[in-house]
């Protein structure tokens, strides 16, 4: 049927329009261009065709020929699903999760994972940080006590271990219930974000100790949608998705210290280095209880593992502390 | 076929099958998954339709809805608002045309306790309107009066259109509902401004109380009526304090809401079983009719993004016919209006709010704001013929004297007045957003 | 009309009418739900299973309660043109619409179950703390929408008799 007609994909984020503007639509802008009607990417934000629910499976089926999110927010059946979403101080910087990807084997496992279930994982190496931006200001850990917070869900897992209460409402709805105090606050994002989306509207205080690691970032295509691909067109689908990546690290790189320094909508606080050493010891506590339920997951975590010591061992610039 | 003309003829096939008279939600879901095989079926178009049942189950404010219909039947079957009306009826007694004024008052405060216009309709028609008219008030003129006043009931919050606007433009329904309160209370206020010169002008169309009937009714009793009006301000208050001093969410705040008039219904010793189970009978009806109508059209929807419909339509308006957004706004609130009276205020609901919402946030519009000029249109759509809910309503519960001709004049006037209204909105959008932005940006 | 169909029309119609009472008092539930939310919020700990539940009793209500909503002929018509016709006319009409009507209704159905099929082989979860498993209300869901479906063609039946001056009920 298609002919001499351009190949089309619908490529639908788990990004609402004001995030997707700058994590995704760029890369979907520039590949058009470049395909010079080859083929064309449609892009829809979160939820436009299809619930981010059901995102997985109706991409796994073929409604959908690719998206852009992490493991967590399209709940995919894989056993990396847990790592998606702020698995805690897995990394620190940026740069750390296409290095863990492209150099330290996380690459190979998420494909295999995904292969699994019928789906191509075409690359990953976005990042966000996850700071706490709240109604009321935390200067310890004691202030983490009872705040009712809009999390991810391994986060939310993680954090309850300091007495937060992790609250799910849908995102849409999160403006409204920090502004009814149904909300004390949320763990979602880095400032960049919370300035992009408004939440800076709506919260007070910035916690600048990055409570996990990172959010990390992929790319995704229907199997056989990918397979049909000639290799060129699938290259260009590969770099440019690279370049959505690379958009959102020096996005998000500058966006936190430009805004931490020159923001307005949000004071600053900070929990003492030696308290914050306990969330961390935390984090190694989790990553156990992690690793101990599959195989998969324990080869992950010990990657997490050699790759940090390697880090600390470097010294500066990878690692001050 | 180019997406343009694809997104045509969904858009004529539905009209067309829409006219067959067939059950709406049928059609429109019949025209989406038909699309949707015809244009991705070998790639699993099919499951698009289903996939929306889950957009509607995460879209968590749609709780409210089967939530305000039932208060509003509570309200309705239990007879909740006679004493309120009897409040009404002694106290602006005396002014011309004060009895319509008086239905214009009593509207309101319907209005605030639920989130259709069928409650204010079947209280207006069913106590004010033969009383109304054994004052000799003229019938035109309370028919316009009850049907425009009924309608207030969508714009003032609590409101259901408002909830299913907010899931199509995805916005937050707590500051939808604050945006409708002063343009409502505004029309309300235009509405007795109408009322108050036309009976001034001629004081036959609405004669005051004879010094007679007024003498009848003592001090004691104008006094005790007014505690009636409580009612409405406790039921109206145990909803809203929790909700806007953050307690509780809107979801719960709608639960407390009907349960607070269940109660009330209760304490005036109005609440039989039979209340119970029309109540509860007439919730499922109602709350069926509009979930199935918005699941067919969540998937005509996504469809219709997925043709790129919207873009298609921008790139006409703004590129092709080289028209700001300004005129691009006024023409769509034409057309609207035009649609208006052939289509009623479901279908509306329905076919405008994904074609049109997604293009006003493109022609970068605030939807707040365009919730308010929406909604308002949506109640010239529920008055005007051929096509009005209100207007069958009116013609079955209404007394036998009121011909549907009458029926159809007598809205006239009042269109008029929500044609201002609209206007007003247009050219001062602060009349709806200064009070979400007040309370919203402490 | 041969005795099947009457017997069909007979049964369809008393179950779903029986459903439909069920879902119809589901609001209470909901209500409950809501309210002890609400309640325990204000008091203690907000707990962590009201909101999915409520949300899977709400589409309960309405998909369970579709087909006697069907029955009580509260879906809305466009009657332009409908409210002047005769009522064999409109019987005949109905009775070609319906098709149409009843062809949605199985191709959601048919996303319904490729939906639960796969929740039940990945053990989808709901997203969230409470992580309740999907494939209990997407099978609700299926049900719902079938019984639409056998509504739905009781409905053809008797448009069918109207259309032959006949009334089947
Ligand atoms: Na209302
Ligand atoms: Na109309």
């Amino acid at each position: 049927v298609l002919g001499q007609a351009p190949i089309k994909w619908r490529l639908q984020t788990y990004a609402g329009a004001a995030l997707g503007e700058h994590v995704v639509k760029p890369a979907v802008d520039s590949f058009n261009k470049i395909a010079q009607g080859q083929m064309e990417i449609e892009l829809y934000y979160a939820d436009q065709l299809v619930p981010t629910g059901e995102l997985f499976q109706a991409m796994q089926r073929g409604t959908i020929d690719a998206v852009q999110s992490d493991d967590d927010s399209m709940a995919s059946p894989t056993e990396v699903t847990v790592f998606g979403g702020y698995f805690p101080f897995a990394s620190r910087y940026s740069l750390d999760v296409p290095a863990l990807f492209h150099d330290w084997g996380l690459n190979e496992i998420w494909a295999e994972e995904y292969a699994k279930v019928g789906v191509k994982h075409i690359s990953a190496g976005a990042w966000d940080p996850c700071n706490f931006a709240t109604k009321d200001p935390i200067n310890s850990l004691a202030d983490l006590q009872g705040k009712r917070i809009f999390t991810f869900p391994t986060a939310g897992r993680f954090l309850s271990k300091f007495g937060v209460v992790p609250v799910t409402l849908p995102w849409e709805d999160i403006e409204v219930a920090l502004q009814t105090g149904e909300l004390d606050g949320v763990a979602w994002s880095g400032i960049t974000e919370d300035y992009t989306v408004g939440w800076a509207d709506v919260t007070n205080y910035f916690l600048t100790n990055n409570i996990s690691g990172a959010w990390i970032g992929h790319f995704f295509a229907n199997m056989d949608r990918w397979n049909e691909l000639p290799e060129h067109l699938q290259e260009l689908v590969r770099v440019c998705f690279d370049s959505s990546h690379y958009y959102r690290l020096h996005w998000y790189w500058a966006g936190e210290a430009r805004l931490r320094v020159e923001g307005t909508k949000m004071k600053l606080t900070s929990i003492p280095d030696e308290e914050w050493a306990q969330v961390e010891a935390a984090a190694r506590e989790f990553w156990d209880e992690i690793a101990a339920e599959s195989e998969t997951k324990a080869r992950i975590v010990s990657i997490f593992k050699a790759y940090n010591e390697t880090m600390d061992k470097a010294g500066r610039p990878y690692r001050y502390t | 076929m180019t997406p343009n003309l694809i997104a045509l003829s969904m858009f004529g096939a539905m009209l067309v099958l829409l006219f067959t008279g067939q059950r709406m939600f049928g059609m429109i879901g019949f025209v989406a998954v038909v699309a949707a095989m015809l244009l991705w079926g070998d790639r699993g178009g099919y499951d698009l339709a289903f996939a929306q049942s889950i957009k509607l189950m995460s879209w968590f404010p749609l709780m409210t809805l089967p939530m305000f219909i039932f208060m509003g039947y509570i309200l309705s079957e239990s007879r909740l608002a006679d004493d309120l009306y009897r409040m009404f009826h002694v106290w602006f007694g005396p002014v011309p045309g004060g009895l319509a004024i008086g239905t214009i008052f009593l509207m309101v405060l319907i209005s605030a306790m639920n989130g259709l216009s069928v409650a204010g309709m079947a209280i207006g028609a069913t106590i004010a309107l033969p009383e109304l008219l054994r004052r000799n008030y003229d019938k035109l003129m309370v028919t316009g009066v009850i049907q425009a006043g009924s309608s207030l009931g969508i714009l003032i919050p609590p409101s259901v259109v408002l909830v299913l606007y907010a899931m199509i433009a995805r916005q937050p329904v707590g500051k939808l509902w604050l945006a409708g309160v002063l343009p409502g209370l505004m029309m309300a206020g235009l509405f007795i401004l109408y009322i108050w010169i036309r009976c001034r002008i001629s004081p036959e169309l609405g004669p005051v109380l004879s010094p007679q009937e007024r003498a009848q009714v003592s001090r004691a009793e104008k006094i005790r009526l007014l505690r009636a009006g409580l009612l409405p301000f406790g039921i109206f208050l145990a909803m809203m304090v929790p909700f806007v001093t953050g307690y509780v969410r809107l979801v719960e705040s709608s639960v407390i809401g009907a349960l607070a008039a269940t109660l009330a219904a209760a304490v005036k010793g109005r609440l039989t079983w039979a209340v119970v189970e029309t109540a509860t009978r007439q919730t499922l009806a109602v709350s069926c009719m509009f979930l199935w109508i918005i699941l067919a059209a969540l998937a005509f929807g996504a469809v219709f993004d997925g043709l790129r419909a919207v873009d298609a339509l921008k790139g006409l308006f703004l590129e092709d016919l080289h028209l700001n957004r300004w005129t691009v706004l006024i023409i769509m609130q034409l057309t609207f209006l035009l649609m208006g009276t052939f289509l009623d205020d479901t279908a509306m609901l329905v076919i405008v709010a994904p074609l049109y919402v997604p293009l006003v946030d493109a022609l970068g519009f605030d939807l707040i704001w365009y919730g308010v000029l929406y909604t308002i249109t949506t109640q010239v759509a529920y008055m005007t013929p051929p096509f009005g809910y209100n207007l069958f309503l009116m013609r079955a519960m209404a007394p036998p004297e009121i011909t549907l001709h009458d029926i159809y004049r007598s809205i006239v006037p009042f269109v008029g007045v929500m044609i201002v209204a609209l206007a007003l909105v247009i050219a001062f959008p602060q009349i709806a957003l200064w009070l979400p932005e007040t309370l919203y940006n402490r | 009309m041969p005795n099947w169909i009457r017997t069909y029309v007979r049964l369809i119609d008393a179950i779903n009418y029986r459903v439909g009472r069920f879902a119809m008092y589901l609001l209470f539930v909901l209500m409950g739900v809501m309210l002890y939310a609400s309640i325990s919020r204000a008091a203690f700990t907000p707990p962590i299973w009201t909101d999915e539940m409520g949300q899977f009793l709400l589409l309960g209500y309405f998909m369970l309660g579709g087909a006697y909503s069907l029955q009580l002929d509260s879906a809305v018509r466009m009657d332009l043109f409908y409210s002047r016709w005769s009522d064999r006319t409109r019987a005949i009409v109905d009775a070609v619409t319906i098709l149409a009507l009843i062809f949605y209704l199985v191709v959601l159905l048919y996303g319904g179950i490729e939906s639960t099929a796969y929740a039940i082989e990945y053990g989808e979860k709901r997203r969230g703390l409470w992580q309740p498993y999907m494939w209990p209300i997407k099978l609700v869901m299926c049900i719902g929408i079938t019984l639409m479906i056998l509504q739905s063609i009781s409905i053809f039946f008797k448009d069918l008799a109207r259309a032959r001056g006949k009334e089947l009920s």
